[in-house]
């Protein structure tokens, strides 16, 4: 049976005007870390659509892994890693709030509760 | 009950030397209600090559033999100890199944920490054990005296049913990798375990918390 597939979701607050900025950021320097330590990214969105110069947005990452196994590799892969703490304390100056939680398929909850 | 744990390093090209060092160990070691001096299990981080941990009925009689310990621990063969005093004021949960496992987790929380948010911390610390049934009773304490490589400021006890119980369904279940692992966690905003923690166990044959 394939592993169910489990997500971890950045959602950020930019300070107003700073969404663009903090979008083309993750891209180019966030994601091709996360990508080599086996996140698939999903998709990123912005709310609401518009690069707002004087008011905040609300971007949500949504990354992909390969079941539990998966995510213990990629937090393994990371977690001695100082620079990526570092990273998202460079962009502090964009962001407003933001959080980070783990999430999956609601058909998948009680397969991953089952272990 | 006050408690001391020692996770016991060896230095390098020692490790034949556990056997004799654990008598030692064990000799020293006078006035407990209980002991247990193991060799680490494999998949152990920053555990130690040897778990010394001793129970006492009060303080004052660990008083009387530290000293002893102290002086075999200050042996050649020993690279390293971290270690943790600490009291306990209530009795563990009764277990609730028969564990062969003993694990001790040394946490230390950023002392900037807001204690609402330390509180937090240790609520889903104490969580687990609601959905991993292969924990069959645990304890949670705040060391008195912390001595080793980091200010230790938890000490996280767990019985498990075996090491499979805590290799597989302790990990695997979201409750650890989806709720407590953001606490530990560089990249999530509650993170407050900056330091490296010491996750050790060994075999218990008989068990350690009751």
């Amino acid at each position: 049976m394939p592993q169910a597939k489990v997500y971890v979701i950045d959602r950020v607050v930019t300070r107003p005007g700073c969404a663009r900025e903090f979008v083309d950021r993750y891209l180019t320097e966030y994601a091709p870390g996360a990508q080599s330590r086996g996140m698939v990214l999903d998709r990123i969105l912005v709310s609401p659509p518009i690069w707002f110069a004087d008011d905040s947005n609300t971007i949500t990452a949504c990354w992909e892994l390969s079941g539990t196994q998966g995510w213990w590799e990629m937090t393994w892969k990371g977690r001695p890693d100082r620079t990526l703490g570092q990273w998202w304390a460079e962009m502090a100056h964009l962001i407003e709030s933001r959080t980070r939680s783990m999430a999956s398929a609601a058909h998948d909850v009680d397969d991953l509760c089952d272990v | 009950m006050f408690k001391v744990t020692r996770l016991v390093h060896l230095a390098e090209g020692s490790t034949e030397n556990s056997g004799p060092l654990s008598g030692h160990i064990r000799t020293a070691i006078t006035g407990a209600e209980r002991v247990l001096v193991a060799p680490t299990l494999p998949g152990s981080r920053n555990g130690g090559d040897l778990l010394v941990h001793a129970q006492f009925a009060t303080e004052e009689s660990w008083a009387e033999t530290e000293p002893a310990l102290d002086a075999v621990l200050a042996d050649i063969a020993v690279s390293h100890v971290d270690g943790v005093d600490y009291e306990t004021e209530a009795a563990p949960p009764a277990p609730r199944r028969p564990g062969s496992v003993y694990r001790t987790l040394l946490v230390g929380v950023d002392p900037t920490t807001p204690a609402d948010v330390v509180a937090d911390f240790e609520a889903d610390l104490l969580s687990m054990p609601r959905y991993i049934d292969t924990i069959t009773t645990f304890q949670l304490s705040r060391p008195r005296r912390a001595i080793g490589a980091s200010r230790w400021t938890h000490v996280f006890e767990q019985q498990f049913t075996d090491e499979q119980g805590l290799m597989g369904p302790y990990l695997m279940h979201p409750i650890h990798w989806a709720r407590v692992d953001r606490w530990f966690d560089p990249e999530c905003p509650e993170f407050i375990v900056r330091e490296r923690v010491c996750h050790s166990f060994c075999s218990a044959p008989s068990p350690v918390l009751a």
